[in-house]
């Protein structure tokens, strides 16, 4: 097997790209397009064939995290420091926590990468030179499912989820609409340039107006393609697993569909370790653990 | 996105660039005391200063989790948010904005600690060309003698000892800025960068800054605001 992986371009100091056995696997789409539902549901469906899973995304660097909320709030930031922000979190998280999971042989299943860090950047109207290069130390990923949807299926989602974010409607560039009008010119101009990426960086495309499930079926069909041939991880100690209980705890947290297809997941190897389930305040702290431990 | 020396401002950009110990900062503080008391609009920028990102940085050094690519990544996001909310403006007005260390600091800093130079000159290339760039150019050990005296050993990422380079304080600090100083040294030509000599008296300095930055402003006289 050969363990050189590859970046877009330039290499940073220390990061030694051979013996990386791990895997990178991309969620992209725009916001409310239903990728962290997605990837509640693969991380159980990853970890139940034995494969350690790191979870990932933006903004949740140890570095930069916490000041990009923070700034994001004041909506005072400029196009070219919110983008440098966003590649400072993007270089700490893949310095610090995606490359060291790759080197011990974890799936890295990652919310977004930087190609909606580059889509958002240019239909910011940066320019493209200057942003390739920013984002040129990223190592390639092994896979980028990307959940597309039309800007019509994507509003009523949105209006019925979250209401209207001020920078998921791009309101530092339209300031003098209101944030419907912006909110459909932005998220037009964004998935276009999400179209052209898909087209450039050979996207695995899914239709994100399917039900959950079917996506859900999707994504497992075409993971699982990237990751055969490459060893499962020795069994992960009994305690380590994700108990049937901690997949309930997803159902019960998300909304009936999300819930439906999760118990179904569940079911499927359940009855094994039912007589050892833990109760679901214990399932739920095992999940945050696992959350904060992948940082 | 305008891109250096695409920038065309009434204002006019005085910077100044050196190692740590070349005296720059004395040099460009006694210059914008003359050029208020000359009547100019001066605004004066310090290199990792903006109010959203420096304690970002400052953490990232006390928990030493910087590294070579992090370190300079947040150090642009700083030098942006001045640049975008603050000093473009400024120069779009006819203001006349000093700032101590501009992007030649991270060209130098960056490619010591091993970036690729391409990379870190197309990173800042958003940055206005300043109408002057002055160098302090000093020895080592001069620079050297001038500030340990009077402080007590060097900061981790000052002394640049994330590199590995000694274990000792002292001799990490050396090598890291006689890297610098190549880095700036070559420069020079690259960038049409003014060199000061900064062993000569602080006064023989400052007259020679102010006759180069004088002879600048005499095209700017409506950048003079009411005494």
């Amino acid at each position: 097997m050969s363990l050189v992986r590859e970046t877009y371009g330039s290499v940073v100091p220390g990061m030694e790209l051979t013996d990386l056995p791990g895997k990178i696997i991309v969620i992209e789409g725009t916001d409310g397009v239903g990728r962290s539902t997605q990837i509640a549901l693969l991380k159980p469906w990853l970890e139940q064939q034995g494969r350690a899973v790191v979870d990932t995304g933006m903004t949740r660097s140890e570095l930069a995290g916490k000041g990009i909320k923070q700034a994001k709030e004041g909506h005072t930031l400029g196009r070219i420091t919110l983008t440098l922000f966003y590649a400072t979190d993007f270089a700490d998280r893949l310095e610090r926590e995606i490359i060291p999971a790759l080197r011990a042989g974890f799936v890295v299943l990652t919310d977004r990468y930087i190609y909606s860090l580059l889509a958002r950047a240019l239909v910011r109207e940066l320019d493209p030179v200057w942003v390739r290069n920013l984002y040129s130390f990223a190592v390639k990923p092994d896979a980028v499912f990307y959940l597309r949807i039309g800007v019509e299926d994507l509003i009523p989602r949105v209006v019925f989820s979250t209401g209207f974010d001020y920078w998921e409607s791009g309101m530092d560039l339209h300031p003098s609409e209101d944030m419907y009008e912006s909110f459909r010119k932005y998220q037009t101009g964004l998935l276009s340039q999400f179209d052209k990426l898909a087209e450039e960086y050979k996207f695995e495309v899914i239709d994100a107006t399917q039900d959950i499930r079917t996506i859900f079926d999707q994504l497992k069909r075409g993971i699982s393609r990237v990751l055969e041939g490459t060893p499962e991880n020795a069994p992960i100690p009994e305690l380590a697993k994700p108990a049937p209980a901690e997949i309930s705890q997803v159902a019960e947290t998300a909304s009936p569909a999300v819930a439906a297809v999760a118990a179904s997941a569940a079911s499927e190897d359940g009855h094994k370790r039912s007589t050892r389930r833990p109760s679901k305040k214990h399932a739920g702290q095992a999940v945050a653990k696992g959350r904060r431990a992948a940082h | 996105m305008k891109r250096y020396g695409e920038h065309r401002f009434p204002g006019k950009l005085f910077v100044v660039e050196g190692i740590d110990g070349s005296g720059k900062s004395t040099q460009i503080s006694l210059l914008n005391q003359w050029l208020h008391a000359e009547g100019y609009g001066v605004v004066f920028s310090e290199w990792n200063s903006s109010p959203l990102v420096r304690d970002i940085t400052k953490r990232g050094k006390k928990k030493q989790i910087l590294t070579p690519a992090t370190f300079s990544l947040i150090h642009a996001t700083d030098f942006a948010d001045r640049m975008e909310r603050n000093i473009i403006p400024l120069l779009k007005a006819g203001a006349v904005v000093l700032c101590d260390r501009y992007i030649y600091t991270a060209f130098a800093r960056d490619v010591a600690r091993g970036l690729d130079r391409a990379w870190v000159r197309e990173l800042y290339s958003f940055a206005p060309k300043p109408t002057v760039a002055f160098y302090y150019r000093v020895p080592l050990d001069v620079a050297m003698s001038r500030i340990t005296h009077g402080r007590n050993g060097f900061k981790f990422y000052e002394a640049g000892l994330d590199l590995g380079l000694s274990d000792d304080p002292n001799q990490s600090f050396r090598l890291f800025q006689g890297r610098i100083i190549d880095e700036y040294e070559q420069m020079i030509p690259e960038y049409d960068i003014t060199v000061i000599d900064a062993t000569q008296p602080i006064e023989a300095q400052q007259v020679q800054m102010r006759q180069i930055v004088k002879a600048r402003l005499t095209q700017a006289r409506q950048l003079r605001v009411a005494p």
